[in-house]
């Protein structure tokens, strides 16, 4: 009989065994599928019952905190800002988890890095035993005066502004139209928080997805700096080859199709002259010259065909089609070298192509964190610059600067409305055609030459195509706002929405 | 000489106060302040952990579980001296840790437990006094046997059983709300091993020609088919799915143990295929529990919930868990019964969930040793018996919890919130323990008084070892 009662041991055993294989399973292997599982809510509660650090713009405002609330849940996320920064915080929603920063340093706001102190009396024990209250600071490098007046300029019209700092990267304004207000989605209240989303999901314009860095729009002749890097780069004898004055171009490979400037302008000369009045007979035909491949290339080195490594979720890749695509179809070439066709390309990517010329060549990587610092304000970390992309020449980069000078410097220059008094302004103007009624107005810059400490791009959507409504015009003064508040600390003069 | 007698002489000169109580008591206690350490680190953790304070009252709460389990061990010194050591401790821990997470859940909950733990310990007391050796328990085999029937069939009756979620498991007597079956299980065990010991010889051979086969003599079988049938049918009419593969596994087990015919197995086998068709064909809460087993996810709003939110609380656990007081077993419905072993995972992780496996192997272990020391076939079988049980009970509840095996409503052994399960599993312990001390007892008085009182079968030389303790 024993023999059967150690069999029965080892039958309990047995079983034993296959409970402890089950746990591993669940606990180990399988742990990690489950709690992502959708059905689990079990973390979302526990992060509605927790503070989260706050958002503070470089400038001191608070972007996003958590103050306690009577309601189901002990915290409330707050946007104080709203829509003025809705699109970098993003939000916390109970339903439709995070977006923006919320999203990005989701793990750094929901930690604490206070030193757990000595204990001097047994209620201290807890804080050995106890999740600490999230209570670290995110620090951006955003100025939310900066933020406040790109929105004042851009006036409700649908657009966006970004400028960034061309020596780290740092964003100092990224504001586009249409924007939301989180506090709507970060609602403890399901109903109210389920309509905000239906009603955001259906506006025009779609504001929860940045235009400023999710959305792309037709670059036109602001992508003449890229078309001019790359003659510089790889065909620099173009640079100084004569166009005659011409008013329409015969594109290559069509049936007689004419390629005409803006208005029916007639332009010619050296790069210098064709850049400064925006030439596009003269830039397509300088595509022609370059080449595909090597305006493929210069553009990947610009940051197009790439995602800029900005922390944010969801940023937009630019794009410029592969040089094998022009391969029968030069007139395309032609075209794109003057940003038409179906060249695209983000505000953020338009920012940082001017901020690699203004920085020498190299374009650093964007970044929103500056540092984050615990309760007692020691900071725990601190955001290094890094090069992301090496888009072209020191050599090349000043030659590029003379021409984005003479944009706005010279008498014919297309960006005369940028100039500021006592600040030398490097800039290029775009407009570009949509296919649809409306035309889309660029103004790219960056200030001051020699030392440049800021580079803007803007941009105004969905102009009526008349002959005022030019990047120059209408762009341009936003852009020069932007720099001259930064740059002198006051609100510029010239306001642009005078039309 | 009857041996009862002569054990009994001996056990009066062994308690003698001259006689130095041997080191098994003491490694028991030993381990007793181990698991006092353990379990009132772990409380204080727990409080820490949700509330950030220590619990109001951990001093009360260490000295009540040091008074109880010091009541249970000098019990033990003074009514079973020689008992395994192991037994006492590792109850202890269980039930420690059980009101911990009990604690932790319901406040309500665990003052009642704390009163259930007493009544437990004083079970535990009262059965080691009570009998004196197991062999008392074979004496009244049938008055056992048919007080596990009423017991069983109590929650039936108008006016004392009460339906608690769909089963009819509760029996109402004045104030006191109780699961008979929890009691059901032990006198069935009792009265199993008793038949069973009897008649061991003649269940396993055939003795009656139909034919060309020798079948079984249908009388000898007789008694324990109608415990068993009855205790079934009982079980299904409660709608208690668990005890009754509980009973099922307990009979089958304890039919081959005696008889080493494989045939019971294999009829056994075959009976709970054609059970649990009919189950499933029947029982509309059977059908539900497979549903929810094979594939919960569709019905996460209905049936599958609960299990969906244990397997949840599982791997948030992970290897070391989230931390005494720190998970989020509010979501589990029964959390602090059914689904106490949830939340264990959750917050002392795989590594905890591991550890309070283990205290319930080492039982079983211990009363399967008894068993396979004692040379009595009665004590032998009673022993396994009461093992298996609680081995099973652990694999259908574990096992329903992280979805191994369909869900069935029965408590964790000493964790789970609950009474009847409480006292029925002290009572259970205090047997266990009642055997092993048999068996070392008349292992000295084989020593000692030669061959006079000598264990009967000659086995038991091959017995004669090291105690290992």
């Amino acid at each position: 009989m024993n023999s059967r009662v150690r069999a029965v041991g080892a039958g309990v055993a047995l079983l034993f065994v296959a409970l402890f294989a089950q746990l591993n399973y669940l606990q180990v292997f399988h742990a990690q599928a489950l709690d992502h599982n959708p059905l689990n809510t079990r973390y979302v509660v526990e992060e509605f019952e927790q503070p989260r650090g706050a958002i503070i713009s470089a400038d001191g405002a608070t972007l996003a905190q958590s103050v306690p609330s009577k309601d189901q849940y002990k915290y409330q996320r707050v946007y104080p800002l709203g829509a003025l920064f809705g699109q970098v915080t993003g939000y916390f929603s109970f339903t439709y988890g995070t977006d923006g920063l919320e999203d990005e340093y989701n793990s750094l706001l929901t930690k604490s890095s206070t030193p757990l102190q000595v204990p001097t009396d047994l209620s201290q024990l807890k804080q050995f035993f106890t999740t600490q209250p999230a209570d670290d600071d995110l620090h951006i490098t955003m100025l939310a005066s900066l933020q406040r007046l790109a929105a004042t300029q851009l006036a409700g019209r649908p657009g966006a502004v970004v400028a960034l700092q061309p020596k780290t990267g740092a964003v100092l304004a990224m504001y586009s139209n249409p924007s939301y207000d989180p506090n709507a989605l970060a609602s403890h209240d399901q109903a109210k928080v389920e309509a905000a989303w239906q009603q955001l999901q259906k506006a025009p314009g779609q504001p929860l997805v940045a235009a400023a860095y999710r959305q792309r729009f037709f670059p036109g002749s602001t992508f003449k700096i890229v078309t001019a890097a790359a003659v510089l780069d790889h065909r620099p004898r173009l640079a100084t080859k004569y166009f005659p004055y011409s008013s329409g171009f015969t594109l290559p490979g069509t049936a007689g199709q004419v390629l005409h400037n803006f208005a029916g302008e007639a332009c010619g000369g050296e790069m210098l002259q064709l850049f400064t009045v925006s030439c596009d007979t003269g830039f397509a035909q300088l595509g022609l010259g370059v080449g595909a491949a090597n305006l493929a290339n210069e553009a990947l080195h610009f940051g197009w065909d790439q995602t800029p490594p900005l922390d944010l979720p969801g940023v937009a890749q630019s794009y410029f089609p592969p040089a094998a695509s022009f391969r029968y179809d030069q007139a395309a070439l032609a075209k794109s070298a003057i940003g038409q066709e179906s060249v695209q390309a983000t505000p953020l990517t338009m920012a940082l192509d001017a901020a690699a010329i203004a920085d020498g060549g190299v374009i650093m990587a964007p970044h929103l964190m500056a540092s984050v610092t615990s309760s007692q304000g020691q900071v725990v970390a601190r955001y290094r610059p890094k090069v992301w992309l090496r888009a072209t020449t020191p050599a090349t980069a000043a030659q590029m600067t003379k021409l984005m000078l003479s944009v706005v410097d010279s008498p014919d220059g297309t960006g005369v409305a940028a100039r500021i008094p006592g600040i030398q302004v490097a800039g290029k103007t775009g407009t570009a055609q949509t296919g649809g009624p409306d035309i889309e107005t660029w103004f790219v810059a960056f200030a001051p030459v020699p030392d440049p400490q800021i580079a803007v791009a803007v941009l105004v959507e969905d102009q009526p195509p008349a002959n005022q409504y030019q990047g120059g015009t209408i762009a341009a003064p936003i852009a020069k706002a932007v720099i001259e508040q930064y740059l002198l600390g006051r609100a510029s003069t010239g306001a642009a929405h005078r039309s | 000489m009857n041996a009862g007698t002569v054990l009994e002489a001996q056990r009066q000169r062994l308690s003698g106060p001259q006689y130095r109580h041997p080191p098994r008591r003491r490694s028991e206690l030993g381990m007793i302040v181990l698991v006092l350490v353990l379990t009132g680190g772990l409380y204080a953790l727990s409080s820490l952990g949700r509330a950030g304070s220590l619990p109001a009252n951990i001093g009360p709460f260490l000295g009540l579980v040091f008074a109880l389990m010091l009541v249970a061990h000098l019990s033990l010194r003074w009514l079973a001296p020689q008992a395994d050591p192991v037994l006492l401790p590792m109850a202890a821990l269980l039930n420690g840790t059980g009101y911990v997470f009990i604690a932790r859940l319901d406040h309500a909950q665990a003052s009642a437990q704390a009163t259930w733990t007493l009544i437990g310990v004083l079970a535990f007391v009262a059965t080691l006094a009570v009998f004196r050796h197991a062999n008392y328990l074979e004496r009244y085999r049938y008055t056992v046997a048919l007080a596990g029937i009423a017991l069983l069939v109590m929650p039936l009756a108008p006016h004392i059983g009460e339906d608690i979620n769909g089963a009819r498991l509760w029996a109402r007597l004045g104030p006191v709300s109780f699961q008979p079956g929890e009691f059901a299980k032990i006198a069935l065990a009792i009265f199993f091993a008793s038949v069973l010991a009897e008649r061991a010889d003649l269940l396993a051979t055939g003795t009656r020609r139909v034919g060309r086969w020798l079948v079984l003599e249908p009388r000898y079988l007789a008694p324990l088919i109608v415990a068993w049938g009855l205790s079934l049918l009982v079980l299904l009419a409660e709608n208690d799915l668990g005890s009754s593969f509980l009973f099922f596994a307990l009979f089958v087990g304890l039919l081959w143990v005696a008889t080493g015919r494989w045939a019971y197995l294999g009829l056994g086998a075959g009976l709970f295929a054609a059970g649990a068709v009919f189950a499933l064909d029947v029982v509309h809460h059977a059908q539900t529990r497979v549903q929810a087993w094979l594939d919960p996810w569709p019905h996460f709003a209905t049936t599958g919930y609960q299990i969906i939110e244990g397997l949840f609380a599982l791997a948030g656990g992970g290897m070391w868990g989230l931390g005494p007081g720190q998970g989020n077993p509010q979501v589990i419905p029964e959390a602090s019964t059914d689904f106490i072993f949830a939340t264990i995972g959750e917050e002392l992780g795989l590594v905890g969930a591991t550890a309070l496996l283990i205290a319930y192997l080492v039982i079983v272990g211990s009363g399967l040793r008894a068993a396979v020391r004692s040379h009595r076939s009665f004590s032998k079988l009673l022993a396994t018996g009461l093992s298996l049980l609680m081995g099973v009970q652990v694999f259908v509840v574990v096992g329903g919890i992280t979805r191994l095996i369909p869900l069935t409503g029965i408590t964790l052994p000493f964790v789970s919130y609950g009474g009847s399960s409480l006292v029925s599993n002290y009572i259970l312990l205090a047997i266990l323990a009642r055997i092993s001390d048999d068996n070392a007892q008349e292992l000295e008085l084989a020593a000692t008084a030669g061959t006079e009182a000598g264990p009967p079968q000659p086995a038991a030389t091959g017995v004669v070892r090291t105690w290992a303790t």
